[in-house]
């Protein structure tokens, strides 16, 4: 099976880590991965504020940097998400709307990917530690990912999954909406922040760098000690 | 005139909706789906007798199970736990049907008060609905799965019999019982489709009113009855 | 007039709202309760989703035929000796409302819970003409007591808890009692029955006409839409053009949908419909029955991107699982309109120069969409709006001039690289034990409240170079 990695930027700049789990998962499972150098940003900084046109620059770009992939598989449910949408945002008519049907239609989000795809449950990865997971907002409800992250994480050896109370609430991250209404954002990552510490648990696991960035900046100011990782790394041990 | 500005109102429509001229007919879609048919389907009475009396309990409803042969009995029964003296009721054929009247024959007799709804006597009536401690209606349709009294409201029946006393008391014959507002609505529509004039009221009742508009907590009696009691008879 | 409901800036209308302990409180304990209610009757009516979906294509059938639809609703009431008006703007409907009210006499109005009436600002206007007003849903008649306006669509006086409406009625209504919930609704019950008696109008809003019939039905749980349509003399209804529904067929669904989205009920403890004036012989229901149909901008959203807007039902399902709402509350939104509907519904129909943070408001987590029993795309919907401001020119210029940037950056690989590759270096002045918590410029806003994550000291893309060069 031969995948191109998707980076996102996010990973790309900060948690190249992030980048190198998702590459040896998917070695490990037999895939042919390489990595299209042309790919830049999803465009959903520009979408999501409304700046279409300028986004629709950085979506074609990206259109053609995986033209000739046969798998797109990415470490973020948001940027996947954003991918997932071309479609809507290249509409019929448009000169890139099949291309961006195409594209579409072969991104996957990497626990996505796993276990519809590849079919495969347990990575025979080990791992101690009691964890908890926030299921980030566009990869449950955008992209409609919610079992496979769990599905995977329950055959981890040593791993304990702790529930974290309103999972599915929005951290406050919101991309620019962290910026532009920072007050609001802040009790929405405050009130995050209490119900990860509430788990007790040593490490905060999540699909997405963003929310996680921002929930681990959040619990780093508040002084507590909460080990905050991609759930990659998690897989990949 | 009874309807004022309505074409230069819907002209804005009809352009909006990208038409001209202003649509005669439609025809209504088959839909792509049909859940509410699902609801209960191929339950027999007895099961939908079980659904019923569960959403009582959940609508703070105390639900009475009888026969007709029992009804009376049970009737007094109900009135003494309501400690009523004055009742307020339609005027209906099922009251002599169910020989209902001989106990209001009774309790008229007793001292007590028993006020059939009389059209000619007017705004008397409402008068006499605000003060009594209980109103007793019959059920048309009765929906299981939200236990839910349907009545049609017309000058026997008056729509604030089940509204103003304290209590409220439904008669409900077993034979109304259907699943739930699916069948309620469908007969509307087709007593409607044939051409019946509707009543001017259809009320849907399901226990006694409530409120939860003081930080969320439940408080059962507001402005309609405070307290409802519901007499299931078998009339099979 | 706008839907606005004060004149105070957004940044204000936030903090207030964020320092509002009590109303945070019953905000979130309220949606924890309405969201599970919701997702267990959900669960117990089967196919969820089908259900939504059917709600979808009635409604968007519906509006797709309005003119129809109301062509037909307007006929049947009229033949059941109703009036209609048909009311453009605000102004038409209440000048209507208040001449109807003057030419029968009419001096004491009770009002059931309508959401369209809060869009007309009805209240005032009538007030002003001398006429006594009263709200007569408990929630409503707090918040009419107290002059404030509701925060909610469901649950009008959350924000308030019962020490505040003990105050209340001490003030306005000499009360003696505790401040028990069911202490205050019996006070409420026995002082707003007296007002039920003595009434000569009747006014209430409409959940959904029903047009094969002439009939509009109320949802309501404490009887006093039921007492507002069966004892005053004239009743007046008042109706958003789009709140109708075909046939009785139709209504069913949608009922079921409302009830249980709103607060989890498998149906609300009255559903009412009734049709024209009371007929013959029969002593209780109005003799005199006015139907008001109201545009008040909504022509506008129909046949636009916006008009699945318009299938809201009102439930309020999106209020009761978005988090910023949770926070801060329906009167931030200043609005008669809150929630995340409220932010999509508000500048269409009251322009963006009165809403434009609005859009803005949201995290576009996409729970809302989720909830609405009718599909109602709503965060997507939101993006629309920060599209169309962004075309209109209302966007800050600093952004623009940011967006182009990443325009440029985003379709230039070389570009991309070169600024991934400098990240580090460019911050490293801030960068503190691998984190940022004093940024600079637009950073500072996100360092206020937590701590920014260093870039990492090589990119993914220099060391997946390293690793290929290796392994050649």
């Amino acid at each position: 099976m031969k995948v191109s990695l998707f980076i996102t930027c996010v990973c790309d700049m900060f948690s190249p880590e992030v980048g190198k789990d998702t590459l040896e998962l998917l070695e490990k499972v037999g895939c042919e991965v390489d990595f299209p150098v042309a790919q830049t940003c999803c465009g959903q900084p520009a979408f999501n504020s409304g700046y279409t046109k300028e986004a629709k620059q950085g979506m074609i770009q990206m259109m053609k940097a995986f033209e000739d992939s046969e798998y797109i598989v990415g470490p973020s449910g948001s940027c996947v998400g954003m991918i997932k949408e071309y479609p809507k945002i290249f509409k019929e008519g448009d000169d890139w709307h099949e291309r961006a049907v195409e594209t579409a239609n072969k991104a996957y989000e990497i626990t996505q990917f796993l276990v519809d795809v590849m079919q495969v449950t347990d990575l025979k990865s080990n791992f101690t530690g009691r964890v908890t997971y926030h299921p980030s907002c566009h990869m449950t409800r955008i992209l409609g990912v919610k079992e496979a992250p769990r599905i995977l994480m329950e055959q981890v050896k040593g791993l304990e999954l702790v529930e974290l109370k309103n999972k599915e609430m929005c951290c406050g991250f919101g991309g620019t909406f962290a910026v532009k209404n920072d007050i609001i954002s802040r009790e929405m990552v405050i009130e995050k922040s209490f119900h990860v510490s509430e788990t007790k648990a040593d490490y905060l696991v999540g699909g997405d760098m963003g929310c996680l960035m921002n929930i681990g900046g959040r619990m780093s100011r508040e002084g507590k000690d909460m080990k905050v990782v991609h759930i990659t790394e998690i897989l990949n041990a | 005139m009874t309807i004022h500005n309505r074409d230069s109102f819907l002209a804005h429509i009809t352009r909006a909706l990208n038409r001209t001229p202003r649509l005669i007919h439609v025809k209504k879609p088959v839909w792509d789906y049909e859940p509410q048919k699902e609801v209960f389907k191929g339950f027999n009475l007895e099961q939908l007798v079980d659904v019923f009396a569960l959403q009582c309990e959940k609508i703070h409803t105390s639900l009475r199970r009888t026969n007709l042969k029992e009804l009376n009995n049970t009737l007094k029964e109900v009135l003494l736990d309501h400690e009523a003296s004055q009742i307020i009721t339609s005027t209906d054929p099922r009251h002599d049907a169910f020989k209902v009247s001989e106990v209001f024959d009774e309790l008229n007799l007793a001292g007590k008060n028993v006020h059939y709804w009389d059209a000619k006597l007017g705004k008397e009536n409402q008068i006499i609905a605000e003060k009594a401690d209980v109103g007793i209606t019959y059920s048309d349709i009765t929906l299981a799965e939200s236990a839910t009294v349907c009545q049609f409201n017309h000058a026997d029946n008056g729509r604030t019999i089940s509204l103003l006393p304290k209590s409220y008391i439904a008669i409900i014959p077993k034979s109304t019982l259907v699943p739930r507002l699916t069948q309620a609505m469908e007969k509307i529509h087709k007593y409607e489709e044939k051409g019946n004039q509707i009543p001017s009221c259809i009320s849907f009742i399901s226990g006694p009113s409530n409120s939860a508009d003081i930080e969320m907590s439940l408080i059962v009696g507001v402005h309609g009855p405070v307290k409802a009691t519901y007499i299931l008879v078998d009339d099979i | 007039m706008s839907l606005n409901l004060n004149n105070t800036a957004y940044k204000d209308r936030i903090e207030k709202g964020i320092a509002d302990q009590f109303m945070r409180q019953a905000v979130s304990s309220a949606q924890e309760r309405l969201q599970t209610g919701r997702l267990n009757e959900a669960q117990i009516l089967g196919d969820w989703e089908e259900w939504r979906s059917l709600g979808e294509q009635i409604r968007n059938h519906t509006l797709n035929n309005l003119d129809y639809y109301l062509t037909e609703l307007s006929d049947n009431v009229s033949k059941r000796g109703g009036t209609v008006f048909f009311a453009e703007t605000k102004a038409e409907a209440n000048d209507y409302i208040l001449h109807v009210i003057k030419e029968g006499k009419g001096k004491k109005v009770v009002k059931s819970k309508s959401m369209m009436t809060e869009e007309l600002g009805l209240n005032r206007v009538l007030e002003k003409a001398d006429l006594d007003v009263v709200e007569t849903d408990l929630g409503e008649w707090i918040l009419q007591l107290d002059e404030d306006p509701p925060s909610h669509l469901v649950a009008p006086a959350l924000h308030k808890n019962k020490e505040q409406i003990k105050e209340t009625f001490i003030r306005e209504r000499g009360y003696d009692g505790s401040d028990s919930p069911d202490e205050l609704t019996a006070f409420a019950r026995e002082q707003l029955r007296k007002e039920f008696l003595s009434a000569d109008i009747g006014i209430t809003g409409c959940n959904f006409a029903v047009a094969e019939s002439g009939a509009t039905t109320l949802v309501t749980n404490e009887g006093n839409a039921r007492l507002v349509s069966s004892l005053p003399k004239t009743q007046i209804t008042v109706m958003g053009m789009e709140r109708i529904v075909p046939t009785w067929e139709e209504l069913d669904v949608l009922v079921t949908l409302l009830t249980r989205s709103a607060v989890g009920q498998k149906i609300s403890t009255y559903l009412t419909a009734n049709t024209g004036v009371r007929l013959e012989g029969e002593v209780d229901g109005p003799e005199e029955f006015h139907l008001v149909i109201v545009d008040n901008g909504r022509s506008k959203i129909l046949g636009t991107e916006f008009q699945e807007a318009l299938n809201c039902i009102r439930c309020g399902a999106c209020s009761n699982v978005c988090p910023v709402y949770r926070h801060i509350g329906g009167h931030a939104y200043n609005s008669v309109y809150s929630g995340p509907i409220g932010a999509v519904l508000s500048p269409l129909l009251d322009g963006y120069e009165n809403h434009q943070e609005l859009p803005h408001a949201s995290t576009l987590c996409g729970a809302c969409t989720e909830a609405c029993p009718v599909k109602i795309p709503l965060h997507e919907q939101l993006i629309m709006h920060r599209e169309k401001m962004v075309e209109l020119g209302i966007s800050p210029k600093v952004e623009k001039i940011a967006m182009k940037g990443y325009a440029k950056w985003a379709s230039t690989p070389s570009a991309y690289k070169l600024s991934a590759n400098l990240a580090r270096t460019t911050l490293t002045p801030w960068i503190k034990n691998e984190q940022i918590s004093k940024g600079p410029g637009p950073l500072k806003k996100w360092t206020h409240s937590r701590d920014f994550k260093a870039p990492s000291k090589e990119t993914f893309r220099s060391w997946y170079k390293n690793r290929t060069k290796e392994r050649e």
